[in-house]
């Protein structure tokens, strides 16, 4: 047991509650940051394996009807690109140029997706088509998903 | 124990008083409160010794914590585990404090055990009755060590990655079992998702579980048979029990929190000024980055391998030292046995030259891996002796000096 | 009398005998001949194509010279073969000739027999071709597997026309069964008549009906390209047996003069065909870097040289080609043209570059420098990238220093340059390697944050953005610009350049303020070490408060009782 044969002085008891607040201080500067980070955020985009677009089927077939097509969004830490095809399939890719690595994009007034750089030209389904890509852009695995508002999101994956 | 008592007033209890009796009256905790209060611990020369122990716990107690926190969010698959270690240091609030903590700390932690390892060995506390505390002492410092390396894959970088290919390529030195060895640590004959599966389950269930079961038998035992007292002391007071001591609690408890707020401040130090640095994701068909080698716990082990030519008594060099070594963990392992005088408090010269020696080889070949010192096998050993020769030397006169003062 | 009688009677006899003896022989070698060694010919042109056959024979020609030099030589009539040994099987079994109608030829006679499907046609000619002691006229059936002609059925016959159920020299090369000659005169030593030997290919390949039963879609204008090219037109003038004729480039792996090569023709899409893109620039430089062989020959005036394919080796589509195996990769005919193979004149060079670099190509078409180079000769993208070693384009080309390419016209004022001219192209220079510069401390700078374990926040005008991928955007920017440069004006090049500009602030901004927050942490250690170090220094203090500890006699000094 703790000896308690001193009477406690004004000094000591002063001593003792400086103690305690300063433990207590130092509790929280260590629970502080803990509780932080425990509480989740949203989804780490760059690392997931799966990352929804920044825009629904609708939207994206609203904006393609008009000739336009949304920018490319970050997946795994590249632009991806998605397309709506005329059979409502949807597709997603890794929007780098095969050629010179400068980023594509799609043209829907065209029915091509296109590198400005070079004028490299590819089909809706990333097969080069003309100028100088050599291989095919990278496919992603793709498909909708229906949330509870009722609206249909679109989800891209690594394909494994 | 309670700080409260002290400035009570004298009629009623406060609420952390009755708090107390609450919990006493229900868990029993009496038998802890008698234990602590009993514990007492011998005030000498070597006193600040006794801290070591203490403070490998609560780096244990800091790495468990941050371990717990850290799996929150880590993802043990190779495509995953890069990005997951990437998330934590860049994107999840503070968890760049958190996995440096827990990095900075794993190494403070095996230092310590070095140091804890080296002065019970000085105090000759492992004299009888506490051969078993020494020998669990022991296979906990394994198993520490195997929570090292086991932990330093996780983060799949290209360091982490090549490290384990060489280090679980020199288990494959031992002799007979060595091949079976290698497979099954590596879950498989290369380094691969497999391994990190493997070395996951390993770090955060198996050893934390194994640890947990050697560490209270440690522990129970330290209790039981209370704190050794170094021979030299127990000759000046004439006899162990004669030896002043200062209750467990709350003087050298109230110590060893300084200890501990004083690590904490050094971590939390390390993490903000020196983060432990993410790397780049391993890329197995790569070649290996140069100068490849382990975490410096390790290196004197890496460094003797290094020097010795590829074959030595017709043995491979992997096998010669992988044996070398375990050699020297079964002599260390048995040296309560071989301290035939430890009971009679006489001297051990055989032993404590040895011992001096390893010290100074340890640290010879330590600077030799980490590329301070550039050293060959026989100029590394000679090193070592002359240092430890010299070291010896230096102690018998100081002993002598020490003796003139006593009587003095 | 009667002794006259014996001796001819026994003449008689011995010669019979030994005729006999001889067709025995003789008829045992040819069962075995199928194996003959004799690999060096170069291939021979196929044979006057039989009317109706569909078939592709291929001939067992053996063209002995080089095969650049190519003329396979007709076979001359060979050693004494027995006359009275009855046709044995054909010794290749050429699969059945598909149904179609034939023109009236005196070849269409040797086709005619074996009209039933299923029925091999006989093909007695390797019987003596086969061990031809004449190297050049030495064919295998081996050496015809591979030929696409042989593979699709055709024969010796088909392209060199004669009576293949013949096993002797003279009633096989008939001239009345269609036998074509490539040589004029029967000296083999010498190569065949070039002229023939194109006219021979030509045939058929420049025939519709005869090639549409092979290939519903055929090219037939090769025979005229031809005539239009370096070659042709060389070979118009003099039948000059060193120029290239269709079997130097597409029959299969030749040699030279003494070591003629095989015969036959491998599809162009096959890896061994000397025309297989990796392999056309050697086809070429069998010729065309052989010093002695171009030795003395010209084009519009200046010497031919020899050292192309040297050069052409060390360029970046040589690069590309051989080791990335990206067959997009010009080669030789990609640029000179296949069939009309010429170098392309002065003003039509760009256009040759722009069948692959038109964006380019465009943008230079529309600039001063093009008709300047134009109106002095001037090989337009040639000038500055060179014409066959050409190698990867750098920023470090352009500028006013030592070793850019602007400086040979621009420094002195040659051709026309003007002094603005070099100082534009210095601030190209400039320019683009500032932008260049800035890009890369821009991904260093964020590579120091991801160290420090920042997280980086989004730029300016996007914050949801990735730093590293929104920095891409100025590496577009460099790109564009370094193609915008070739309209050699000032304004498009900085409109692209200012865009990059403007990305990589942003981006340095962001990278910037996360090494910020990182030195913030620094204050964050400080606050939390504050009551670290607060519990520390009261501990100390409230330790000392403790009652003191009983020492023992020995320890008791007047200061510490």
């Amino acid at each position: 047991m703790m000896e308690a044969t001193s009477p406690s002085t004004p000094r000591r008891a002063w001593l003792v509650r400086t103690l305690q607040a300063s433990v207590a201080a130092s509790v929280a500067a260590i629970f502080y940051p803990v509780v932080r980070f425990l509480w989740p955020r949203r989804g780490t985009v760059s690392s997931a394996a799966e990352v929804v677009a920044p825009f629904t089927v609708a939207q994206l077939k609203s904006l393609q009807e008009k000739g336009e097509a949304p920018p490319p969004f970050n997946f795994d830490n590249k632009p991806c690109l998605v397309v709506l095809m005329p059979d409502g399939d949807l597709r997603a890719y890794n929007g780098i140029c095969t050629h010179v690595a400068c980023t594509v994009t799609v043209r829907p007034g065209h029915g091509d997706i296109f590198c400005n750089c070079h004028n490299g030209v590819y089909d809706l389904n990333g097969q080069p088509v003309s100028g100088p890509p050599p291989r095919p852009l990278e496919a992603y695995k793709v498909f909708r998903r229906k949330t509870p508002s009722g609206q249909e999101e679109i989800v891209v994956s690594r394909s494994t | 124990m309670s700080l409260a008592a002290l400035d009570s007033p004298p009629n009623r209890p406060r609420w952390t008083a009755r708090l107390k009796e609450f919990l006493i009256d229900r868990l029993g905790l009496e038998t802890f409160a008698e234990l602590a209060a009993k514990k007492r611990v011998p005030i000498h020369r070597s006193t600040v010794f006794y801290f070591l122990g203490g403070m490998a716990l609560f780096l244990f107690g800091i790495q468990v914590v941050t371990g717990i926190l850290l799996s929150l969010y880590y993802k043990p698959s190779p495509d995953q585990a890069f990005e997951s270690v990437r998330a934590i240091m860049t994107e999840i609030e503070y968890g760049w404090l958190i996995r440096s903590i827990h990095s900075w700390s794993a190494n403070l932690l095996i230092g310590v055990l070095y140091l804890h390892l080296l002065t019970t060995f000085i105090m000759r506390a492992y004299r009888r009755p506490r051969e078993f505390t020494w020998i669990t002492g022991l296979v906990l410092l394994a198993m520490f060590l195997a929570f090292g390396f086991s932990g330093y894959l996780l983060p799949w970088n290209q360091l982490a990655f090549f490290a384990t290919k060489v280090g679980t390529d020199i288990t494959g030195g031992v002799p007979l079992v060595g091949e079976s060895m290698l497979l099954l640590a590596r879950s498989g004959e290369e380094v691969t998702g497999d391994t990190l599966a493997r070395f996951y389950s390993l770090h955060v269930v198996i050893l934390p579980l194994a640890v947990l079961a050697v560490l209270g038998v440690h522990l129970y035992l330290v209790q039981k048979h209370g704190m050794s007292v170094p021979d030299a002391a127990a000759r000046r007071y004439g006899g162990p029990e004669h030896v002043p001591s200062m209750p467990f609690v709350p003087h050298f408890l109230l110590r060893d929190m300084v200890g501990w707020y004083v690590a904490l401040g050094l971590l939390a130090a390390l993490a903000a000024l020196f983060p432990w640095e993410l790397g780049t994701k391993a890329d197995p068909f790569g070649a290996a980055p140069e100068g490849i080698k382990p975490e410096w716990y390790f290196l004197f082990m890496f460094a003797t391998l290094e020097q010795t030519p590829s074959h030595v008594f017709g043995l491979e060099n992997k096998q010669a030292v992988v044996l070398f070594f375990s050699l020297v963990g079964l002599v260390v392992l048995a040296v309560p046995f071989l301290d035939r005088r430890a009971d009679r408090g006489g001297p051990r010269p055989a032993l404590s030259f040895l011992a001096t020696w390893a010290v100074f080889a340890f640290v010879v070949q330590t600077a030799v891996g980490l590329g301070l010192l550039h050293f060959g096998l026989s100029v590394s050993v000679f090193v070592s002796g002359a240092l430890a020769i010299a070291f010896r030397l230096l102690m018998l006169w100081w002993c002598a000096l020490d003796r003139r003062r006593m009587s003095a | 009398m009667r002794t006259r009688l014996r001796v001819v009677l026994l003449s008689g006899l011995l010669g019979a005998a030994a005729m006999f003896a001889a067709g025995w022989s003789a008829a045992g070698d040819a069962a075995g001949a199928e194996t003959a060694a004799a690999a060096d010919e170069s291939p021979a042109p196929p044979p006057p194509p039989p009317p109706p056959v569909p078939k592709k024979t291929e001939t067992p020609g053996k063209s002995p010279d080089a095969p650049p030099k190519a003329a396979p030589a007709p076979p001359p009539p060979p050693p004494p073969p027995p006359a009275t040994k009855p046709s044995e099987k054909p010794a290749p079994k050429a699969p059945a000739a598909p149904e179609t109608k034939a023109p009236a030829s005196p070849a269409a006679k040797a086709l005619a027999k074996p009209g039933e499907r299923g029925q091999p046609r006989p093909n007695q000619c390797l019987t003596c071709h086969a061990e031809h002691a004449e190297p050049r006229l030495r064919v295998t059936e081996s050496d015809m597997a591979g030929d696409v002609h042989w593979q699709k059925g055709l024969r010796c016959v088909d392209c060199h026309g004669g009576d293949p159920a013949w096993e002797e020299a003279r009633g096989a090369h008939a001239e009345e069964d269609g036998f074509r000659r490539l040589r004029s005169d029967s000296d083999l030593t010498k190569p065949p008549d070039p002229v023939r030997v194109v006219e021979l290919c030509g045939d058929c390949h420049a025939n519709i009906e005869r090639m549409r039963p092979f290939n519903p879609s055929p090219r037939t204008d090769q025979l005229r390209e031809y005539w239009t090219s370096g070659h042709g037109r060389r070979l118009k003038e003099s039948a000059d047996p060193a120029v290239a004729t269709c079997v130097s480039c597409h029959a299969k792996p030749h040699g030279t003069a003494a070591d003629p090569g095989k015969h036959g023709v491998l599809a162009v899409a096959d890896l061994n065909s000397p025309v297989y893109p990796k392999n056309v620039a050697k086809t070429c430089a069998t010729c065309h870097a052989d010093a002695k062989l171009m030795a003395g020959r010209q084009y519009h005036g200046r010497p031919i040289g020899h050292q192309q394919y040297d050069e052409w080796s060390r360029s970046v589509h040589a690069e590309t080609l051989l080791k990335k195996g990206d067959l997009s990769a010009p080669t030789c005919n990609d640029c000179h043209g296949n069939h009309g193979a010429l170098p392309p004149d002065v003003d039509s060079v760009a256009n040759a570059c722009g069948t692959c670099h038109g964006k380019i190509a465009g943008l230079f078409a529309t600039t001063r420098m093009k008709h300047a180079f134009e109106r002095v000769g001037l090989p337009g993208c040639a000038t500055c990238h060179g014409a066959h070693d050409i190698r990867h384009a750098t920023i470090d080309m352009l500028g006013m220093h030592d070793g850019a390419v602007c400086v040979g016209c621009h420094d002195k004022g040659r051709h026309g340059a003007t002094v603005a001219g070099g100082e534009a192209a210095r601030k190209f220079r400039n320019d683009l390697d500032g932008l260049r510069r800035a890009i890369e401390e821009a991904e260093a700078k964020i590579e120091e944050a991801e160290r420090l374990g920042m997280a980086i926040p989004g730029p300016r005008s996007d914050p949801r953005a990735d730093a590293r991928m929104y920095l891409r955007k100025a590496g577009d920017a460099l790109t564009a610009a370094r193609v915008e440069i070739h309209g050699f004006a000032a304004a498009p090049v900085e409109k692209v350049l200012a865009a990059g500009r403007e990305t990589v602030a942003e981006v340095q901004e962001s990278a910037e303020s996360a090494i910020r927050q990182h030195h913030a942490r620094r204050i964050w250690l400080a606050a939390s070490l504050v009551p670290i170090l607060l519990v520390i220094v009261v501990l100390v203090l409230y330790i000392r408060t403790l009652p003191p500890v009983p020492l023992a006699a020995q320890d008791r000094t007047p200061g510490n009782p």
